[in-house]
C-alpha cells in the first residue's frame, strides 16, 4: 500500500467510524437515505477517488477507488459507491461527467432506436430510488449505446435484497437527449459485468475481514463455563479456518485491484469465485461463534453477513465464474495447465 | 488483513521468467516419460537427479557464495521449487537439506560445520533428514526423551527418533535431544546435534507407508558417541532453533501442489468433451490454486526481506494442505466413468499419500493453534 492509499484508508476509517455507525446502517434498511454520509464521501473526493479529474473524480489510481470500496464494505456503508464509481468510469470514457447525486447502473434488456427512444427494463438496480441518475447499456440499430437517464424519468418498483438494501426494478419508455446517448463498444455489457464482479469481490473481501474481526472480538468478550469462549480450542480452530478463508479472499481481491485497469477476465473470475466460496464458510462459522446474539438484527454481524449473501450472487455467482476459468484453462491443454497457472501473475 | 496477520503483496521479479524457462527446459529433457509424475515432494527420490540439479546451481540457491551457494533471492528459489514440484520431479533426496538443514546451519552452525556441510549439500552429495518426532512425542515435540549426555570430547545419545523420512539413504540428521532434564520451562534444556546416519552404531529400520513404500524409518541410538563439534548452535537453544526451521518448512509450494498431477490428469480427461460441471470444477480448483500461490509468494517475499512470518506460514500450510486433500476427493466424483488408466493410477497414488499431507510438518490442529496465536487468542 502506498502513502496515498494509506491516507485514504485512514481517512475513510475515521470518517466511517463516525458516520456509518450500525444505527445508520439500520436506518438505511428502514428506508432512510444516508444523505449525510454520501455528501461527505462526495465532498471529500473519496466517492470517486480513482476517476479522472476531468470527469469529476479525484484523479487517483483505479486502485484507490477499489480500496475505498473495500474499506466501505467493512462498515456496510449503505450507499452505491460501487455503482457510482463504475458509472463515473464509463461516463469518463465518453468525456462526460457524473453528477453529485449518486448514479447507479442498470443491467437489463434495453433498446434504443434512431430517434433515441429508449425502452426496456432491469431488475435489481442497486439503490435506484435514492439515485439521481442511471447509466445503462442499450442495443441500438447500429451497435451498442451507453445511456444516462434520470431516475425520475423511469418507472420504479421498489424491491429489497436479502441485506435489506434497495434493489429496484425500473422500466423506461422515453426519448433521450442526444447528449445522454454515447456510442459504446459491442463489449459494453460484458465490461459492465466484469466491473460489477470485480467491485463485488473487493467488497466481499472487506466485509469478510470485518466478519473475522467481529468474531474474534466477540469470542473474547463472551464468557461461558467461567471463561471466555475464545479459550475453547474448538472456537479457536473455527476462527483459524475463517482466517485462512479471509486471507485467501484478501489476496484474490488485491489481485483484482492491481489489474482492474485491464479488466483481466480470469483475475476477476478467480476473485469472484474464490471470495464467493469463502462467504459460505465464513458466514456459517461467524454465526456459529456469535450464538443466538448473531441471529438477531440487534448485533451488527448481520450487516456484514446479509450483504455477503447478496453480493456473492450479484454479477454472477461462483459457478458461472468457475466455468469461465475452467473453459479458459482447459483450452491450454493438460500439459500446459501449469504454464497457464503461472501466467496468472 | 488483520492485526498480527499480514500478507504483504508480493510478485515475482521480471528476471525470474528466464529462470523458469531454464528449469522447464531442463525438466523436459530429464524426466523419464515412463515414470508417472507425482507432485508430492516426498514421493520421488533420485540422488542422480539431485546431482544434476546441483550442476545447474539449483540447490542452496540463496546461500553465500563462500559456501558454494548462489546468493540468489528467495523468490528465485521459489520459482525453481514450484517448477520442480508441479512437474512431479523426484526431489525427495535433497529437499530437506536445501529447504531447512542448510538455512539452519547458516543461522546457527559453527564456521567449521558450514565449511564441512554446505558446499557438499550445494553440490548434491550430502543429504539431510529431520530428527524431531519420537514414538511418544509427535505434536507435543517438547516432550521428547532422547537424551545427549556430556562425555569426554562429545555427547552420548540414547533414545529413538521415528517417521524419519529417508534416514536410510540420507547422510546426516539434525537431531533434537534433551541435554538437560525436563524442568518447569518445558522448552528449556533441548539442543540440536548433527548425527552421522552412516555411523555403524546408528540402527535404522524402515517402516512401510500406506502405499507400501518404505520411505520413513525408526532410528535408534544406544550410547551413540557424537563429537563436540557436531553440536549445532548453543546447548539449550534447541527449541528456538527448531521453531525457526518451521517458517521455511510450512509456506512453500510443496504445501499446496502435492495433488497437482491429479488436476493435470483430470484436465486431460476433460480436454475434449468436458461437461460444464467438470469444467466448473477445474475452474474452482484452479481459483484456489492461483490464490494459494499468491499467498505463498507473499510469504516468500517477506522471507526475502528478512522477516519470519510464522503464523502466516502456518496458515498457508493449513489452507494449502486442506486443498491438496480436497482435490482427489472432488475430482474422483466428477470423473468420467470410463476414465483412463493413467488418470486412475495418478488418482489412487494421490489418495494413498493424501493422509500424510496434513500430518507431516505439523498436524492441522497444531497449525490452527499457531494461527489462533497469530489472531491473539492464545
Ligand atoms: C509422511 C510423513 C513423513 C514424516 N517425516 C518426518 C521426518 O522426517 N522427521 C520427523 O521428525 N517427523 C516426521 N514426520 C512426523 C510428523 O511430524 C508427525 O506425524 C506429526 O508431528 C504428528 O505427530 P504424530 O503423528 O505423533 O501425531 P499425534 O501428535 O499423536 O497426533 C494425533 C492426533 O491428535 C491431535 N492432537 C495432538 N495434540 C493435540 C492438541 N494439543 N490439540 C488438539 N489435537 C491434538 C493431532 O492433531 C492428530 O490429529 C513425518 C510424518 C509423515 C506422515
Amino acid at each position: 500500500m502506498n502513502e496515498q492509499q494509506q491516507l485514504i484508508k485512514d481517512t475513510l476509517s475515521r470518517l466511517l467510524t463516525d458516520l456509518c455507525t450500525p444505527q445508520e446502517v439500520d436506518a438505511a434498511e428502514n428506508g432512510e437515505w444516508a444523505g449525510n454520509l454520501w455528501q461527505t464521501l462526495n465532498e471529500t473526493g473519496l466517492a470517486l477517488a480513482g476517476v479522472p479529474e476531468t470527469a469529476g473524480g479525484s484523479g487517483g489510481d483505479l486502485e484507490d477507488s477499489l480500496l475505498v470500496l473495500h474499506e466501505a464494505a467493512r462498515f456496510s456503508a449503505p450507499v452505491p459507491l460501487a455503482e457510482h464509481f463504475i458509472a463515473g468510469l464509463l461516463l469518463a470514457e465518453q468525456g462526460a461527467v457524473v453528477g453529485d447525486a449518486p448514479t447507479t447502473i442498470a443491467v437489463g434488456d434495453f433498446e434504443i432506436d434512431d430517434a433515441l427512444n429508449l425502452s426496456g427494463s432491469a431488475e435489481n438496480v442497486a439503490f435506484a430510488r435514492w439515485c439521481g441518475e442511471i447509466v445503462l447499456a442499450a442495443r441500438g440499430t447500429a451497435g451498442m449505446k451507453l445511456c444516462r437517464i434520470a431516475v425520475a424519468e423511469t418507472d420504479l418498483t421498489p424491491g429489497l435484497s436479502v441485506a435489506g438494501e434497495p434493489r429496484d426494478t425500473i422500466s423506461v419508455s422515453r426519448q433521450l437527449d442526444a447528449a445522454n446517448v454515447f456510442d459504446a463498444g459491442d463489449d459494453i455489457e460484458h465490461r459492465i459485468r466484469l466491473m460489477g464482479a470485480a467491485t463485488r469481490s473487493v467488497m466481499m473481501a472487506g466485509a469478510l475481514e470485518s466478519t473475522l474481526e467481529m468474531s474474534v472480538q466477540y469470542s473474547q468478550e463472551r464468557s461461558q463455563f467461567g471463561r471466555s469462549i475464545s479459550k475453547f480450542q474448538a472456537i479457536q480452530h473455527q476462527l483459524a479456518v475463517m482466517a485462512g478463508e479471509v486471507a485467501a479472499s484478501t489476496l484474490a481481491a488485491d489481485c483484482i485491484k492491481e489489474s482492474f485497469a485491464s479488466l483481466n477476465e480470469v483475475d476477476i473470475a478467480i476473485g469472484k469465485a474464490r471470495t464467493g466460496e469463502a462467504v459460505s464458510v465464513c458466514t456459517d462459522l461467524a454465526h456459529g461463534i456469535h450464538g443466538a446474539m448473531g441471529y438477531t438484527l440487534e448485533h451488527s454481524l448481520n450487516h456484514r453477513t446479509r450483504r455477503l449473501w447478496c453480493w456473492r450472487d450479484e454479477y454472477g455467482a461462483e459457478k458461472e465464474w468457475q466455468l469461465l476459468i475452467g473453459q479458459k484453462f482447459v483450452a491450454g491443454g493438460a500439459d500446459n495447465l501449469w504454464a497457464t497457472i503461472t501466467d496468472q501473475s | 488483513m488483520f492485526q498480527g496477520m499480514t500478507f504483504e503483496p508480493g510478485s515475482l521479479p521480471e528476471g525470474t521468467e528466464a529462470l523458469r524457462q531454464e528449469v522447464r527446459a531442463f525438466l523436459a529433457s530429464e524426466l523419464d516419460p515412463d515414470v508417472l509424475p507425482n507432485s508430492d515432494f516426498n514421493a520421488g527420490v533420485s540422488a542422480e537427479f539431485s546431482r544434476k540439479l546441483a550442476e545447474h546451481g539449483w540447490i542452496g540457491m540463496t546461500w553465500p557464495k563462500k559456501y558454494g551457494g548462489g546468493e540468489r533471492s528467495f523468490l528465485e528459489r521459489y520459482v525453481v521449487t514450484e517448477e520442480l514440484i508441479a512437474a512431479g520431479a523426484p526431489v525427495g533426496t535433497h529437499w530437506i537439506a536445501d529447504r531447512q538443514s542448510g538455512p539452519l546451519l547458516l543461522k546457527f552452525g559453527s564456521e567449521e560445520q558450514r565449511q564441512l556441510f554446505l558446499p557438499k549439500i550445494v553440490s548434491g552429495e550430502l543429504f539431510f533428514s529431520i530428527g524431531m518426532s519420537e514414538p511418544d512425542s509427535g505434536s507435543d515435540l517438547a516432550s521428547i526423551r532422547t537424551t545427549a549426555t556430556k562425555t569426554d570430547g562429545g555427547w552420548l545419545l540414547n533414545g529413538s527418533k521415528i517417521w524419519t523420512s529417508f534416514a536410510h539413504t540420507n547422510h546426516y540428521m539434525v537431531t533434537l535431544v534433551r541435554t538437560q532434564p525436563p524442568s518447569e520451562n518445558r522448552h528449556a534444556g533441548m539442543s540440536q546435534i548433527v548425527v552421522d546416519l552412516k555411523d555403524e552404531n546408528v540402527e535404522i529400520t524402515g517402516i512401510k507407508n500406506l502405499s507400501g513404500e518404505s520411505d520413513f524409518n525408526q532410528v535408534f541410538f544406544d550410547d551413540l558417541f557424537v563429537p563436540d563439534n557436531m553440536l549445532l548452535g548453543e546447548e539449550g537453544n534447541g527449541w528456538e532453533q527448531v521453531m525457526s526451521e518451521l517458517g521455511y518448512e510450512r509456506s512453500g509450494p510443496e504445501r499446496f501442489l502435492s495433488a497437482f498431477r491429479v488436476l493435470v490428469e483430470f484436465t486431460r480427461e476433460i480436454e475434449e468433451n468436458g461437461t460444464d460441471e467438470q469444467l466448473a470444477l477445474l475452474g474452482r480448483l484452479s481459483a484456489h490454486l492461483v490464490t494459494l500461490r499468491r499467498m505463498s509468494i507473499s510469504v516468500a517475499t517477506m522471507l526475502e526481506s528478512g522477516k519470519l512470518p510464522l503464523s502466516e506460514a502456518a496458515l498457508i500450510k493449513d489452507v494449502g494442505t486442506t486443498f491438496e486433500q480436497l482435490v482427489p476427493e472432488v475430482v474422483r466424483q466428477a470423473a468420467n466413468p470410463n476414465a483412463s488408466k493413467r488418470f486412475i493410477d495418478t488418482l489412487n497414488e494421490c489418495i494413498l499419500h493424501a493422509p500424510s499431507f496434513t500430518l507431516r510438518g505439523g498436524t492441522r490442529e497444531i497449525l490452527k493453534g499457531v494461527i489462533a496465536r497469530g489472531l491473539g487468542l492464545r
